[in-house]
């Protein structure tokens, strides 16, 4: 499923700005930016380590704030929102996918599928059902009893990403999925996360700096310097 | 809350089976230490109420005279002349049984007065008074006592009064239906007054008159009918005062116990804010996964509510246990030093139980709200990064010395506020240990620094990775060292005060001990002169070959302005006045004690009753009320108490009794010591038993004595020992586990088994050691409050402070041996896995 252009976008930032303090400095890392993101498209966001791409997706998840700016997702301004209806907000409405995966160790794979769901108290057999739709989807469904130590990197991933839309969010924000993953294991989780996620015509926006994930992409959004720069996803330049 | 969360949860423990057992085992033994004193002052409590509701009777009021008895013929004068009833005479005192090995209370009565006041005693009950009354010497015991001493009515019991032994007929037996009453008759042996007269050698006397009354009117009249001698009280009133002379000493215990609960949270606090470091990862996720603050503080909470729970059943049991065994010091410690006590049996308190409860899990949930803050508060973004949890410890860390500086000042402020709460005395101490506590991870940062090069030359580059990991997980080792130098410093602290308070002891005994033979009858009451010594024998021995001088002692309970106080009639000497160290007052006071109503008082009696050089005390004599002006107050460690000290000469103006308690001999220059002891044991007449010591021999029995009395305070050190060792090796065996991911880099870099051992030894040694060191001043902090001021707000007492090397090393061998055995499991696991294992992402 393409983005669609006619419906309200979906991902809003409206001159968004986050600094930290480094000892005596403060360093802006995000200035004054401004992004629309539409329903169902799929962004990718390259940039070199420490250009700031985890800190947007904080900002954009509700789990950062920011110094000032907006970010509105659908029709909720998070910014004016308080942290646990950030929170509140969160569950419901995004899905996440680490780097690092960040199951939780001590729940089988079924069950962490089935977090986000219990949550939001959504606990029809229909949600269920659904759920464990995307765990066939990345072909574990016989391993739904594993703890994630039992699994390969690999296919933590792809539980992770069963997890990201076992409860139909609005937007998926995946941070270097593919980073902790060698490039063949890569290729197939992309593949999986491609498929599923424009399956399902859901939003995401992933922070890459694997430039092979160009290819899956709506639009590509380069971060650099704090500022972003927007590129259609053939016309990248090969020194980005 | 989601059932996956709490499934999460448990497992989480479950993977952690070290961390949970070792936390439960933590608050399990707090819980044990408190349950179990508690249970013990309560059982002790209930025996002597039981025995003093069960010999009291239904009386409302009792007529008591001035010392240690009152004249029969105010009884006569009541019931017959005045027609005063119900009436009854009681004569009342301890006798054993030595083939039972048992204390009795006695009690002598007339049978015929009796039915209005205790049934059991009386004619109606059943009692043939042909028999009771006719036989000569007889005595009445309860039934299961018969059976257990396998006696029948008609036989003979051979009992053992102040040193003399008797035989006393059993005339019958004790029943009652009453269950209360029943248990509490297996301590009472009945006889006839005049029996009990001849007994307790009080012809012609009276221990009190029971009366039952009901109005103003009539207690009006009566006090109008007694002499000037003699005084009506209610008869709770005794019960009362004999109950206030064990608060302080029980009160204590509490406190001692509830140290180790202190000892127990901190411990917690450590499993608690362990689990959650270790976790912020875990958080991190769940955060980012849109759990809210609130849902991980329920989560973090039901982890402590159930480590509480379980923690709390185990020592609600193991306290069931331990009192069993503490019941017995407890009731020999009040044996020694108060009063005459049986305890047949562990009175299971609801309430007692009630509050270890609660006791436990509110310690567990008190100390888990910190750490279960900060597992909250902590944005999400920050928590899901382990490097920021180190880096602002350690950013925290001079913030935190300063808090802990300005708590240690408030908890200083408190201790300066005249006054003698021993609430406030403890609340501040624990200031004082949670402000030394947030010193600790600024003063680890320097002492690391300083070690460094030390285990550098030691054991080289993992000498130095050892000192270095200390402060590169300060997060950690902090909160860890914390817990483990409060647990020592406990065991510290109430070490030096025992140790002070015996060297006082031993040193005053000294001053105090000035003649060379100390003579005396067997008294139940260590403390307590309560059995006097035959005129014979005293006569006897003063004129004895090779005793140049002596002098007498006679103790009886007096009526004074502050209640029933103790009061010792002394022969006063040259040599008996320099036994006295004179803490206030004027030495001429010597001068005027033997023909001056003027009095010493020791410091205790000072303390509790508010009394100072100048002062008067109304004291009721065989006289009527006389007032006696304080001369002086004297150190004086044998009764917390307090004494009032009279000269004899005095005394006999004021009493009509010539008893003598006690008798000091002095040798002349040729006589050795040891000598003329064993020739006045030959000439202790038949019948009696008497007690011959030389000097030295009362100053060791005096300090055996101590010894017992603290055996309970040893206990509940050793006791906090245990805890304080459970607790460093639980903190420390916890850190090095959690840290197999950092062992197995290691030995894929190459570290051979031997020197992963090495690395994790010199780790938690070096963490051993620091805590230790640091549990030194902690631990002299605690026992300088304890000496100076707890023990002073509680019985009166100045303390030499006594600082014993031994113990100041035990206390860092405690915390390193602990800490080396910790380091042990750990490598052992880590030289066994397989690095690979380990090295997998969760």
């Amino acid at each position: 499923m393409a983005a669609d252009a006619t419906a309200p976008p979906q991902v809003q930032l409206r001159g968004l700005t986050k600094g930290y303090q480094e000892g005596e400095q403060f360093r802006t890392v995000l200035d004054d930016l401004n992004l629309t993101i539409a329903k169902g498209e799929m962004v990718v966001l390259l940039g070199r380590s420490g250009a700031g791409k985890s800190t947007l997706l904080n900002l954009i998840s509700g789990i950062d704030r920011a110094d000032s700016g907006e970010v509105i997702l659908g029709d909720t301004n998070l910014t004016t929102q308080s942290e646990h209806a950030r929170t509140l907000f969160r569950r419901k409405h995004v899905g996440f996918v680490f780097q690092s995966f960040n199951l939780i160790p001590t729940l089988t794979v079924e069950e962490n599928i089935l977090l986000p769901l219990e949550l939001n108290q959504r606990s029809s057999s229909e949600d269920r059902e659904r759920a464990l739709h995307f765990l066939e989807e990345v072909g574990l469904r016989d391993r739904r009893s594993t703890f994630p130590d039992r699994l390969s990197g690999g296919e933590q991933q792809r539980v992770a990403i069963a997890r990201a839309l076992a409860h139909d969010p609005l937007l998926i924000l995946a941070d270097e999925p593919t980073g902790n993953l060698d490039y063949e294991t890569g290729q197939q989780v992309l593949d999986v996360l491609d498929r599923l996620v424009r399956q399902a015509g859901r939003t995401m926006l992933v922070a890459t700096h694997d430039h092979d994930l160009r290819a899956v992409a709506d639009r590509v959004l380069f971060l650099q310097g704090g500022t972003l720069d927007v590129f259609d996803p053939s016309s990248v330049p090969a020194s980005r | 809350m989601t059932p996956s969360l709490w499934r999460s949860s448990l497992r989480y423990l479950w993977r952690h089976p070290w961390l949970f057992g070792l936390s439960i085992v933590g608050v399990a033994m707090g819980v044990a230490m408190v349950v179990s004193i508690d249970l013990s002052n309560v059982s002790a409590q209930e025996a002597f109420e039981l025995s003093a509701e069960t010999v009291t009777g239904r009386a409302t009021h009792q007529v008591r005279g001035a010392g240690e008895g009152l004249d029969e013929d105010v009884y006569r004068q009541l019931r017959v002349e005045h027609g005063i009833r119900p009436a009854a005479p009681v004569v009342e005192g301890h006798a054993t049984v030595p083939d039972a090995g048992r204390t009795f209370q006695v009690l002598g009565i007339d049978p015929i007065a009796e039915g209005p006041f205790r049934s059991y005693a009386s004619q109606d009950a059943g009692i043939a008074l042909d028999v009771f009354m006719a036989r000569g010497q007889t005595a009445l015991i309860a039934e299961p006592v018969a059976q257990t001493l396998g006696r029948a009515p008609g036989d003979t019991l051979q009992v053992r009064i102040g040193g003399r032994d008797y035989a006393l007929i059993i005339a019958g037996l004790l029943a009652t239906d009453d269950e209360r009453s029943r248990q509490a008759l297996e301590s009472v042996m009945v006889v006839d007054i005049s029996t009990a007269q001849e007994l307790f050698e009080m012809p012609g006397r009276l221990s009190r008159i029971d009366l039952i009354m009901d109005t103003d009117a009539e207690r009006n009249r009566i006090e109008g009918l007694l002499p000037e001698s003699a005084r009506l009280d209610r008869s709770e009133a005794r019960t009362e005062t004999v109950e206030q002379m064990t608060r302080a000493f029980e009160l204590n215990l509490q406190a001692l116990s509830l140290l180790a609960l202190v000892v127990g949270m901190f411990l917690i606090y450590n499993t608690m804010t362990f689990s959650v470091i270790q976790r912020r990862p875990l958080i991190g996720r769940l955060r980012a996964l849109g759990v809210t603050r609130r849902e991980i503080w329920r989560l973090i909470l039901g982890e402590a509510l159930l480590i509480g729970t379980l923690g709390t059943v185990v020592g609600l049991a193991l306290g069931l246990v331990l009192a069993q065994g503490l019941v017995v010091l407890v009731t020999q410690t009040i044996n020694d030093l108060y009063y005459v006590l049986t305890v047949r049996e562990l009175t299971i308190d609801a309430w007692t139980l009630t509050k270890g409860a609660l006791l436990g899990l509110g310690a567990t949930l008190l100390a888990t709200v910190w750490p279960a803050r900060e597992a909250t508060n902590a944005p999400a973004s920050t928590v899901l990064q382990r490097s920021s949890a180190e880096a602002s410890t350690r950013k925290a860390a001079p913030r935190l010395a300063l808090g802990g500086l300005l708590l240690g000042l408030v908890g200083g402020g408190l201790l300066l506020i005249p006054g003698d709460s021993i609430a406030l005395s403890y609340a501040a101490l624990l200031l004082l240990i949670i402000g030394f506590s947030l010193l600790i991870p600024l003063v680890i940062t320097r002492m690391a620094a300083g070690l460094r090069p030390v285990m550098d030359r030691l054991f080289g580059l993992i000498g130095r990775m050892a000192a270095r990991g200390v402060v590169t997980t300060l997060s950690r080792t902090a909160v860890a060292i914390a817990a483990l130098v409060v647990a020592v410093a406990a065991t510290v602290g109430v070490g030096i005060m025992i140790d002070s308070f015996r060297s006082t002891v031993q040193v005053w005994l000294e001053g105090q001990l000035q003649a060379d033979v100390y003579v005396q009858p067997p008294s139940l009451v260590f403390r307590q002169a309560d059995a006097t010594l035959d005129a014979g024998v005293v006569a006897t021995f003063r004129a004895a070959e090779g005793v140049r001088d002596a002098h007498t002692v006679r103790s009886v309970h007096v009526e004074t302005t502050h209640g029933r106080s103790e009061l010792v009639a002394i022969e006063f000497g040259p040599a008996t006045r320099e036994a006295y160290r004179i803490k206030a007052g004027d030495p001429s006071v010597w001068d005027r004690l033997d023909s001056e109503p003027v009095v010493i008082v020791s410091e205790p009696y000072a303390y509790r009753h508010d009394v100072s050089v100048g002062d008067t005390i109304d004291i009721q004599t065989d006289e009527g009320t006389a007032p006696f002006e304080v001369g002086a107050v004297y150190f004086d460690y044998a009764s917390d108490l307090g004494v009032i000290t009279i000269g004899r000469p005095v005394y006999n103006q004021y009493f009509e009794d010539d008893a003598v308690s006690g008798l000091a001999l002095y040798a002349t220059e040729a006589q050795p010591v040891e000598g003329l002891v064993a020739r006045l044991r030959t000439q202790v007449p038949e019948g009696q038993e008497v007690i011959v010591r030389s000097n030295q021999g009362l100053r060791e029995a005096s300090l055996e004595v101590f010894d017992r009395t603290f055996t309970v305070t040893v206990v509940l050190r050793l006791l906090a020992v245990l805890v304080a060792f459970v607790g460093v090796l639980s903190a420390l065996m916890a850190l090095q586990l959690e840290r197999s991911r950092e062992l197995a880099v290691l030995r894929a870099n190459g570290m051979t088994p031997r020197q992963l051992w090495q690395y994790v030894t010199s780790q938690t040694g070096v963490m051993g050691l620091m805590a230790g060191l640091l549990a030194v001043p902690l631990g002299l902090i605690l026992a300088t409050v304890l000496v100076y001021v707890i023990n002073r707000r509680s019985f009166g007492w100045t303390l030499q402070f006594n600082i014993t090397p031994e113990i100041l090393l035990q206390a860092v061998a405690l915390a390193l041996v602990a800490a080396l055995l910790a380091g042990l499991y750990p490598s052992y696991k880590m030289a066994q896995a397989n690095p690979a294992d380990a090295l997998r992402e969760e």
